[in-house]
Order: C-alpha cells, then sequence, then structure tokens
C-alpha cells in the first residue's frame, strides 16, 4: 500500500468507526429486531423467532398505530408549514439594514439556547389551563367564554384537535432559529441586482418575493424542507415530554409510540417493526429529495 | 426591502402602488409583532416566574411582575436538585463529545475532500446515508451496545454516543469547508518543503480551519447539551445526570407542581451555559452551519 493510502485510511478510520457501529449496524440490526419475535418473554426463555412481517402486520391492525401515523404526518407538515412562512418573514425582515437589526437578530434566535425540554416545561407550565396566561388576555379581551383546555382538550375535527395544534406550535418554536439561520444565508447569496431590475420594472413587494425571492431560495429551501420533514418525521422529545401520546392518543407520534413500547412494555419486535415504518418514511422523502435535485440539475 | 420600492418606483407610474405598499408594511408589522410576542413569552414567562414566591406563581389570575423579586427560588430548586453538580455534568460531556468529535472528524473530512484512494466514495456514501436514519430508529441497538460495553450510568457512554451522532454531520460540513476554502496549492507547498502528509495536515490545514473546526464543535455541544433522550435513556440512575434529565426528573417528582418558582429556576439555570456560548460564537456558527447548504 502506497503511503499516502495509508495515510488516508488511518485518517477516515476513526470516523468510519464511529459511523458504523452507531449508525449503520443499530439501523441494520434494528431492521432485524423488526421481523423477530423479540420481547422480555422471549428473551428469557431464550428463544428469538423469526415471524417474517408478523409485528408489520400486528401493528398495522392496530387503530391506534395507524392514526399514530397519520398524526406523524399531520404535526410535522403543519409545524413545517407554520415555521417555515413565519421563518420567511423573519429572515427577510433581519435580511434589510434598518437600526435594531442585530437585536432584533438576537430576539428571533433566543429560542435557540432554550434546550428542547426546557421549552417544553415552560410552554407547560404556559398552557396551564387554569395559570395560563394567554387564557387570561383572551377572556380580557372577552374572546373567549371559558379557559382553552390546551394540553388537554380531547374535542377533534378531522385529524385535528387543540392538544395536537398546541404542541405544533411549540415544535415551531423551538425550530424556528435554524430555519432562520438557513433562510438567512439564501438570502444572502442572492445577487441585488435582480432586485434592483425588478424595481426598474415597477415590481411590488409580493410580485419581488415571488418572482425573485422564492425561485432564488429554492435550493436552500429544498434542502430545508428535506432535513425538517427527516427531523419530524423522527421527532420525539418535545411530543414525549409535553404530552406523552395524550390525551387519548391524540398527540401521539412515531417516535414516542416506539420509545414506549419498547422501554415500558418491552416490546421490541413491535417497536423495531415502528421504527421500521419511520424509516421508510424518511427513506421516502429522501429519495423525493434526490428526484427533485436531479430533475433540476439537468436543467 | 420596501423602503427601496417607495424610492425608486415611480410613483406617476402607478398610483396605486404606494398605498398597495403602505397597507402591506402594516400587515408585516402586525405579522411581525405578532410573531415577536411568540417568540418572547415563554423566555420572559420563565423569567419573572423564576423571581416570583410560590403564591405568586400559583396566582389566578396569573400575575405578570414579580412584586419583590428574589433568588429564593434557585436556593430551593438547588435543594431539589443538584443543580451545578448536574450542570457540570453536562458540560464536561458536551465538551468532551464536541472536542473528541471535532477532532475525527476533521481528520476525516480532510483526506475525503483531498486525496483520491479506493473506497472513499463508498465511505462518504455511508457517511450521508447515516444522516437520514432518525435517531429513534437506533435506540435498542445503540441501548444494548452500550451495555454490554458497562458503559451505562457513565460519562464515557454518552460521550461516545454524542460523539458517534455528531460525527457524520460534522465530516460532511468539514468537507465542504476544506473544498471550498482551503487552496490545495498549501499542502503541496509544504510538502515540497519536505513536510510527510500527516505534518503537512497538522502545520498548514490545522490552522487555517479553526474557524471551520470551532463551528463543528459548538454544533456538536450544543447538540449533546440540549440531548435528553440519550441521556435519559443511558444515565437512568446515579450521579453522572446531565441537566436535561434533571430538569425532566424535576418534572416528574411534583416538584414543577409544588415549586413552580423553583422549577423555572432550573429551567433558567439550563439555559446559561448555551446562552454564554451563544453570545460568544454567534457568527461563526451563522456561517459555519450552513456552509454546505449554499453554493458561494
Amino acid at each position: 500500500m502506497s503511503e499516502k493510502n495509508l495515510f488516508c485510511y488511518l485518517m477516515v478510520a476513526p470516523a468510519l468507526f464511529l459511523t458504523l457501529i452507531l449508525g449503520v449496524y443499530p439501523m441494520i440490526d434494528t431492521m432485524i429486531i423488526s421481523f423477530q419475535d423479540y420481547d422480555l418473554l422471549t428473551l428469557q426463555s431464550g428463544g428469538v423467532n423469526w415471524v417474517g412481517i408478523d409485528n408489520y402486520s400486528k401493528i398495522l391492525a392496530d387503530e391506534r398505530f395507524v392514526q399514530t401515523i397519520w398524526q406523524t404526518v399531520w404535526m410535522t407538515v403543519l409545524a413545517i408549514l407554520f415555521s417555515v412562512s413565519a421563518g420567511l418573514l423573519l429572515a427577510q425582515i433581519i435580511n434589510v439594514n434598518f437600526k435594531g437589526r442585530g437585536i432584533l437578530r438576537t430576539v428571533v434566535l433566543s429560542p435557540w439556547f432554550v434546550p428542547p425540554v426546557t421549552a417544553s416545561a415552560i410552554w407547560i407550565w404556559l398552557l396551564n389551563t387554569n395559570a395560563s396566561p394567554i387564557n387570561q388576555v383572551l377572556m380580557d379581551w372577552g374572546l373567549i367564554d371559558s379557559n382553552i383546555r390546551f394540553l388537554a382538550d380531547s374535542t377533534t375535527w378531522g385529524p385535528f384537535n387543540i392538544p395536537m395544534l398546541s404542541v405544533v406550535a411549540v415544535r415551531s418554536w423551538n425550530g424556528l432559529p435554524i430555519i432562520i439561520i438557513f433562510l438567512l444565508a439564501g438570502l444572502q447569496s442572492i445577487p441585488k441586482s435582480l432586485y434592483e431590475a425588478a424595481d426598474m420594472d415597477g415590481a411590488g413587494m409580493f410580485q419581488k418575493f415571488y418572482h425573485v425571492t422564492l425561485p432564488m431560495l429554492r435550493p436552500v429551501l429544498m434542502i430545508l424542507l428535506a432535513l425538517l420533514f427527516l427531523g419530524g418525521f423522527g421527532h420525539f422529545e418535545m411530543n414525549y415530554v409535553m404530552t406523552g401520546g395524550g390525551p387519548r392518543n391524540l398527540t401521539n407520534v412515531l417516535a414516542v409510540w416506539t420509545y414506549q413500547e419498547g422501554f415500558q412494555f418491552l416490546r421490541y419486535g413491535k417497536a423495531a417493526a415502528a421504527s421500521g415504518i419511520i424509516l421508510l418514511m424518511t427513506i421516502t422523502i429522501s429519495i423525493f429529495y434526490l428526484w427533485v435535485e436531479s430533475k433540476d440539475n439537468r436543467k | 426591502m420596501s423602503d427601496a420600492i417607495i424610492q425608486s418606483a415611480p410613483v406617476w407610474a402607478k398610483p396605486t402602488s404606494r398605498y398597495s405598499d403602505l397597507f402591506n408594511r402594516a400587515l408585516i408589522l402586525i405579522a411581525l409583532g405578532a410573531l415577536l410576542i411568540f417568540i418572547l413569552l415563554p423566555i420572559f414567562w420563565m423569567l419573572k416566574s423564576s423571581f416570583q414566591s410560590t403564591s405568586e406563581v400559583h396566582a389566578i389570575p396569573p400575575s405578570w411582575w414579580a412584586a419583590n423579586p428574589s433568588f429564593e427560588p434557585y436556593v430551593i430548586a438547588n435543594k431539589i436538585v443538584p443543580l451545578l453538580k448536574y450542570i457540570w455534568n453536562s458540560i464536561f460531556v458536551s465538551a468532551s463529545a464536541a472536542i473528541l468529535a471535532g477532532i475525527i472528524s476533521c481528520m476525516a473530512a480532510y483526506v475525503l475532500a483531498r486525496f483520491r484512494f479506493p473506497g472513499a466514495t463508498l465511505i462518504l456514501v455511508t457517511i450521508l446515508l447515516t444522516q437520514l436514519i432518525p435517531p429513534i430508529t437506533r435506540v435498542f441497538p445503540v441501548y444494548f451496545l452500550i451495555q454490554n460495553l458497562g458503559l451505562l450510568d457513565s460519562y464515557s457512554g454518552l460521550i461516545l454516543a454524542y460523539t458517534g451522532f455528531a460525527v457524520p454531520y460534522a465530516v460532511l460540513l468539514l468537507r465542504g469547508y476544506f473544498q471550498s476554502s482551503v487552496p490545495a496549492e498549501l499542502e503541496e507547498a509544504a510538502m515540497m518543503d519536505g513536510c510527510t502528509y500527516f505534518g503537512a495536515f497538522v502545520r498548514v490545514i490545522l490552522p487555517i480551519c479553526l474557524p471551520g473546526i470551532a463551528a463543528v464543535t459548538i454544533f456538536t455541544f450544543l447538540l449533546a447539551w440540549n440531548d435528553f433522550l440519550w441521556a435519559s435513556l443511558l444515565l437512568s440512575s446515579g450521579d453522572a445526570k446531565t441537566i436535561q434529565v434533571g430538569i425532566g426528573g424535576f418534572a416528574g417528582e411534583g416538584g414543577g407542581g409544588r415549586y413552580p418558582n423553583a422549577f423555572m429556576a432550573a429551567c433558567v439555570a439550563s439555559t446559561i451555559p448555551a446562552l454564554i456560548m451563544f453570545f460568544f460564537v454567534q457568527k461563526w456558527l451563522v456561517g459555519g452551519l450552513t456552509a454546505g447548504a449554499v453554493k458561494s
């Protein structure tokens, strides 16, 4: 082996080793478990059997699990819709030069240094039915007659309900800073001359946004959306801490379901099958992203 | 943005555009105001609650200001959970993982950016694919792996896990950084002068790449600092708990109900180290984290 190749392998070895044992091996192992009859009982009796797609058909026959899949998708879509539109507005405002811009930027990015668990804890307190200052203000203004039960109301409208929207709002709050940073980086790469040309044509604010900003932001938006969908489908922390899936399973998502099935009920086979479903969803998103990307590049 | 329109658009040519722009500006200001309240309310609420007395926090209707601000909630919080110890644990674990991940990913990213060697593409694709796996799908095997290594409830297990999870992203980010901002002639010149491959890397490349490496290190630190899932799994008991697990436990023990002010004080304490980091590194982080996403 040449000196150069030896050097390369030595340099890459630690990173590759960590990636293999903490990334690739766990994923393959989870997939294997998902086709096995793997729970506390079978572990103790020492016999873990292959059961084919049994775990998958069992969980998919469970109405609550199917509901959980849909909720995972809906919550991700809603959080992305809300936080990306808010991010687009805020990033554009911060991108303009004005007095107080630095302060505004720091304020807008401030949720970044509040860890997700802490954020959930604060929001639980803010959304507490009786102690909520939001309810107080809405009452004072005469907008509501009785306190909104932000995290406990189990009335549903189609796939939506109040606790779900509350958790979506908190997830958006938490995700906003990183979205703004991506969009700011994207906005700063747009040449000023394009806006000057649009000014000459007498374009208004929304026209400029629609015809200049959005098309130029497309590459950044695409990778951002892909990352947000990947993260959103596997989202765990805020759902787990804020509601643990309740009330009546209405805010449950796949990651929380997996965690509870595995670490509370110790049914690893079924939990692994649920992970398999998450993986299938993220692979779909990745393939879709690569397809769009390659179509864009061919143009 | 709207300033530019009003100055340069010929008003006589489009008489309505000025009024509709004013209307749009008003709309934008309202939306901005609503968003700012949304962003700041939790932070304000946490801060003011952490200085209030228990009865003030429990008051209905809620009181918006601490009448007699005191540090007592912080003292109570530190009695219920050992805040300082947990914060120190968090700092130790996060910093160790950040430094390890910085070194390991920097080495790999450099050769993957600069050299062609058999298997390089395969290694790169493997690393890229790992990025697509949600953490929850590897929870069980990683848990059993750490258990089999005898590293449950220890700093080392958690440091190993965080380093491993951060490395793929860090490699991809730094690889882009090496490609875009370090000219290849530099190490060629160093090699001409008799440096070995490793010598050129350490003496020439590392010093120039410090900003990129700093961004990756900070990214890993924050990732580890903010994590709850792995810390709560791998540190189920014992003294090694991180602050996130401490906060989670505090809420669970009913402390959040009896002493909400102390609970909020614990929350404030948990944000401070990250906050200090944030102010020091804001600029680096903003440019560094997205280096790969935007073609310059």
